[in-house]
């Protein structure tokens, strides 16, 4: 054990002694939060509202509805999504989840339900439903919108005595901003590049320059060798998960919940990616052409699995891709744990991700030549 | 076994290192042929040859590195075919890889105690820097030392489990004459404290300075062993006496009856001597013009013996 933690030790005071390595596992990511975040982060100045109008006539919209929504569209302050009529609310409430996530709006559904104009006109009264996250700020601007242009569409109808209720629903997923999206596809990165690389460069330049041949003449053993490196991938993707966090927090009110899961996710990052790098570092035995090698596996990686941007946005060529490489299982498993708050998800992402862990550290680690032969 | 207890050397307490017909084959490639020699407590081995001679294979054998394609070797005592031995043998042995760089980014004294960390027992980290001499140096990154003092700081880690046996492989190759005397200084301060040390080599001088006995090894086979003067004695030809700068002018100068005469490089004249020839020959040389010359008298060097066993010299870089 002793002999595993001076390993530890000393990645680690390796690490924190180059200017270069604090700059990629710490400063990079943080710099790309901040400039992400500050594009993308704002999004518009309208509220994205998604609305169903199922308040039909012969397939068209009765003009009670339509008229309704004419005074919403009024305001000017919502951008609004039409979903399909013929859908059930909870095939609507998907949609829009899917949908919000993909264009990075908030997921809010107002539901114009069947029978508006028919009971406006008889009872003078009607229903329609909102659906929100009720402990997002913005939802609650947008819920006192809706209110108002409500009453005044009611007012307008018969002198105040048309009524219209609106039925608040809460909705159990959040509102998922850009930047919510973005902070754990930087720490899927971080963890992705600290790993690769640094097992590229344990792995690869210290044999080049004799270090692991001069271990290998001691009575450490291999397992040895490569638990300690995992040990300090741990540690490393330990920090960047809560510095980039707590970055997130601070700069951008981004509040991320910390489980089972991230710890999962976690371990098998810190397991994945050294193993991907030792599998690298064994077929490319150059240090300098292992790094490029590194560079081509990660570069695509980074940009396919869903670091910067929803993977639906892709091709489809490129989201059948991008389900082969680890990383979009580390990325997605952290959104779900991290922000989504989705348990089911996140244990599926997890398991696959300690799966593909296993499988490259052992190869990996069989493939590793820690003797000559 | 524990570190405490003696190393089970049957019989022959004094054989640190017992190769028997050794042999190590890549594919159709020999490397090592069949080679035997043993070293002994307390030695300086040195182990000479040009680059791809197979010094490092065999050495690498020893140090449980490769395995061998036949014959036997043994480490103090232990098999180091045999995994179970080849544990003990890591515990007891002290390595210096070829082309050796040590953490960058740790200083000394951590390198020297990260190395440690890897034994159950490791020699104090001071004690070893002020053996090879890195006292001023200890808290600085070893990515911040010269070539010479890098090698000092490979020295001191391949003796933090104070090892029986030390192997050195190339330990001066690439250094500067300075920092290889340096080396040299540190071997003759293990040589003084009892150290075994085996080393490989391509430099002549240095097998010449630093070995009690040296093996020559070529083309993966020994073709010579021996104390360096018994070496020299055997295989290296006859002593010279030179006459410096003496010329062209010079060779008609000599007195008549002198063994054959040779021009060499900025006019040395080179005259090969047979055992009791040299009185006579300087009496006769004081009644020419060369009276007044430098005269040396040339012993040969391993240079010499390797020339003679093989028929061409090792360059600088050992090819």
């Amino acid at each position: 054990m002793s002999r595993i933690i001076t390993i530890i030790v000393g990645h680690f005071k390796s690490w924190y002694r180059s200017k270069s390595n604090i700059f990629w596992t710490i400063a990079f990511p943080l710099l790309l939060i901040v400039l992400f975040g500050a594009i993308f982060g704002n999004g518009s100045t309208k509220f994205d509202l998604y609305l169903q109008n199922q308040d039909l006539s012969a397939n068209t919209p009765t003009p009670y509805s339509q008229a309704y929504i004419g005074v919403l569209n009024n305001t000017g302050a919502f951008n609004i999504h039409m979903v399909a009529a013929g859908q059930t609310v909870q095939q609507a409430l998907d949609f829009v989840k899917n949908d919000a996530q993909l264009h990075n709006r908030g997921q809010r559904l107002l539901v114009v339900p069947a029978g508006f104009a028919s009971e406006l006109s008889a009872t003078k009264k009607a229903n329609i439903s909102l659906y929100f996250d009720q402990s997002d700020q913005a939802s609650q601007s947008l819920k006192g919108i809706v209110f108002a242009a409500t009453n005044s569409y009611a007012s307008n109808l018969s002198n105040s005595t048309t009524s219209i209720d609106i039925q608040q629903q809460n909705l159990v997923t959040r509102n998922i901003r850009y930047i919510d999206f973005f902070i754990p596809g930087v720490i899927g990165m971080t963890l992705l590049t600290t790993g690769v690389f640094g097992a590229v460069n344990t792995n690869g330049r210290y044999r080049e320059l004799k270090i692991i041949k001069k271990l290998a003449t001691t009575p450490l053993s291999k397992i040895e060798w490569i638990l300690g490196m995992v040990g300090y991938q741990m540690i490393l993707a330990t920090i960047s998960l809560v510095v980039i966090l707590f970055f997130g927090y601070a700069i951008f009110g981004v509040t991320a919940t910390i489980d089972f899961y991230t710890v999962g996710l976690v371990v098998a990052a810190a397991l994945l990616f050294p193993g991907i790098g030792m599998v690298l570092a064994n077929f490319v035995k150059e240090a300098e052409s292992a790094d490029a090698a590194a560079n081509a596996i990660t570069f695509p990686m980074m940009f396919l699995a869903g670091t910067f941007w929803p993977r639906e946005t892709l091709p489809d060529i490129m989201k059948i891709i991008a389900n082969f490489m680890p990383l979009t299982y580390v990325n997605d498993g952290l959104r779900d744990a991290l922000i989504y708050a989705e348990p089911a998800q996140a244990l599926t992402n997890t398991i696959i991700a300690l799966g593909l862990a296993a499988f490259f550290i052992v190869l990996g680690s069989i493939l590793m030549n820690w003797k000559e032969e | 076994m524990s570190r405490d207890q003696p190393a089970p050397l049957p019989g022959q307490s004094d054989k640190i290192v017992q190769v028997e017909n050794l042999s190590k084959k890549y594919g159709d490639n020999i490397a090592v042929n069949g080679i035997s020699f043993s070293l002994t407590k307390g030695e300086v081995f040195a182990f000479l040859g040009p680059n791809g001679a197979g010094k490092t294979t065999t050495v690498e054998i020893l140090e449980c590195l490769r395995n061998p394609t036949g014959g036997q070797a043994k480490v103090l005592g232990y098999d180091v075919s045999k995994r179970s031995d080849q544990a003990e043998i890591r515990k007891r042995i002290g390595v210096l890889p070829q082309d050796f760089n040590a953490i960058d980014r740790l200083t000394v004294r951590e390198n020297i105690n990260y190395f440690g960390a890897m034994f159950k027992h490791q020699l104090d980290a001071d004690k070893l820097i002020e053996l090879v001499d890195l006292k001023d140096k200890r808290d600085e990154q070893f990515k911040k030392l010269s070539g010479g003092l890098k090698q000092r700081v490979g020295l001191a880690v391949s003796l933090v489990n104070d090892p029986d046996v030390v192997f050195l492989d190339e330990p001066t190759t690439g250094l500067d004459p300075r920092a290889r005397r340096d080396v040299w200084g540190v071997v003759e301060r293990l040589r003084s404290q009892g150290k075994t040390v085996f080393l490989t080599t391509h430099y002549m001088d240095e097998a010449e300075y630093l070995a009690d006995i040296v093996s020559i090894i070529d083309h993966g086979q020994i073709i010579a062993s021996g104390t360096p003067d018994q070496l020299i004695d055997t295989h290296g030809g006859k002593k010279t006496l030179i006459i410096r700068e003496a010329g062209e002018e010079g060779l008609k100068q000599l007195p008549p009856g002198l063994p054959k005469a040779e021009l060499r490089n900025a006019g040395d004249i080179a005259i090969p001597l047979n055992n009791g020839e040299l009185t006579n020959i300087l009496m006769s040389l004081g009644q020419t013009p060369l009276h007044d010359k430098e005269i040396e008298v040339r012993r040969p060097t391993l240079d010499d013996v390797f020339l003679n066993l093989t028929g061409r010299r090792v360059s600088e870089e050992g090819n």
